[in-house]
């Protein structure tokens, strides 16, 4: 029986194939958040430790340190360590979104902030002395409380730091 | 305004020079007064400022920061528009990874005939606890704080601002209202502090 596929076309065709298998495993934005959107996804993670990240692909410091961030959620997740993003960029730049979240891979939802109104609101609900700031990181206890703020790049170490001691003892 | 061509370092002279990192200051308290060289070599004084003009604005600004980047124009116009009304804009660039060469061209790129300064050490983004870029203060003639936060709410439309936040702050301030809302926020670029 002759196919009419000849062995470079097969291989081909095979790379194609697993590069759709890549492209639909890569992770997507988990969609679109409010600020009640947001407060009722952090309570859905109830008795775990809930870091949430918020960031933008124009924010060069988000950029740097996101990888650290999926490596945490990696490192912690048994642990009890939940990790949730949320990229606060514009409708346009969804696609910059989706790239970047292909590219780092991370093994935690990202959501996208719901654009439209006054950010002003979406930042004093997540935290009063917030000032907009990016990167900025909101880290929940077990309890459901706010344990703490971080504002600005932070490193590894800061973001262990941040979660270790509210974590479940090993 | 009174300035002095001495080209002096960092001098802060605020009553909260205590704080290294102080609270942000209250609307209605006393904004932090500060001396600092402008890039283009002189002395500039907070406190003799506010004396000399019917408000200021102390706008932290970015040379890289794409939210701070996009208010360049709106930037440039208001403190051309404001000047003619006794108003003074000043810009503060705190970031420690722009250098002083590096906020002097890229004011040049975008037309900035305001007075910029570079802050060492980001004391005095620290005096007022300034968080992000851009992110701005309006001092009144008696040094008090009058207004903190965004220039607008729409940085990526400049036509479809809906919330002109910095102005209405100037236009009552100058109109002798109080202004309706003195503080705002916005998402923004973190300084980078040493």
């Amino acid at each position: 029986m002759d196919f009419g596929l000849s062995a470079g076309r097969a291989a081909t065709a095979l790379l194609l194939l697993a590069g759709t298998v890549a492209a639909a495993d890569a992770p997507r934005v988990a969609g679109e958040i409010d600020a009640k959107g947001l407060a009722r996804a952090i309570a859905r993670e109830n008795g775990k430790v809930v870091l949430v990240n918020f960031w933008a692909t124009w924010c060069v410091p988000c950029r740097e340190e996101f990888p650290d961030l999926v490596r945490l959620e990696k490192d912690y997740r048994d642990r009890g360590l939940s990790v949730l993003g949320v990229s606060t960029d514009f409708d346009k730049q969804l696609p910059a979104v989706e790239k970047f979240l292909a590219k780092n891979r991370p093994e935690f939802p990202n959501y996208h902030k719901k654009s439209g109104g006054d950010d002003q609101e979406f930042i004093e609900a997540v935290d009063a002395k917030w000032g907009g700031e990016l990167p900025f990181s909101v880290v929940y206890g077990p309890d459901g409380k706010k344990a703490r703020v971080l504002s600005g790049k932070q490193s590894y170490a800061d973001f262990e730091r941040a979660v270790r001691a509210l974590l479940k003892p090993v | 305004m009174n300035i002095l061509p001495t080209a002096i370092g960092v001098v802060i002279l605020s009553a909260a020079t205590g704080a290294a990192l102080a609270e942000s200051p209250a609307i209605g308290a006393a904004a932090p007064t500060f001396r600092l060289t402008t890039l283009d070599g002189k002395s500039f004084s907070l406190a003799d400022a506010a004396r000399e003009h019917k408000l200021v604005v102390v706008m932290f600004i970015a040379t890289k920061c794409p939210y701070s980047n996009a208010y360049n124009d709106r930037m440039r116009k208001m403190a051309e528009e404001y000047a003619k009304k006794n108003v003074l804009i000043v810009g503060i660039n705190s970031n420690s990874t722009e250098p002083a060469e590096e906020v002097r061209a890229h004011a040049r790129e975008h037309g900035f005939a305001f007075p910029l300064m570079k802050d060492p050490g980001n004391k005095v983004a620290d005096l007022y606890d300034a968080r992000h870029t851009p992110e701005v203060y309006v001092v009144d003639p008696e040094g008090k704080l009058r207004y903190h936060g965004r220039i607008d709410e729409n940085y990526e439309n400049p036509e479809k601002v809906a919330s002109p936040d910095l102005r209405n702050a100037l236009d009552a301030l100058l109109t002798g209202q109080s202004v309706a809302k003195a503080e705002t926020k916005a998402f923004g670029c973190s300084i980078k502090r040493v």
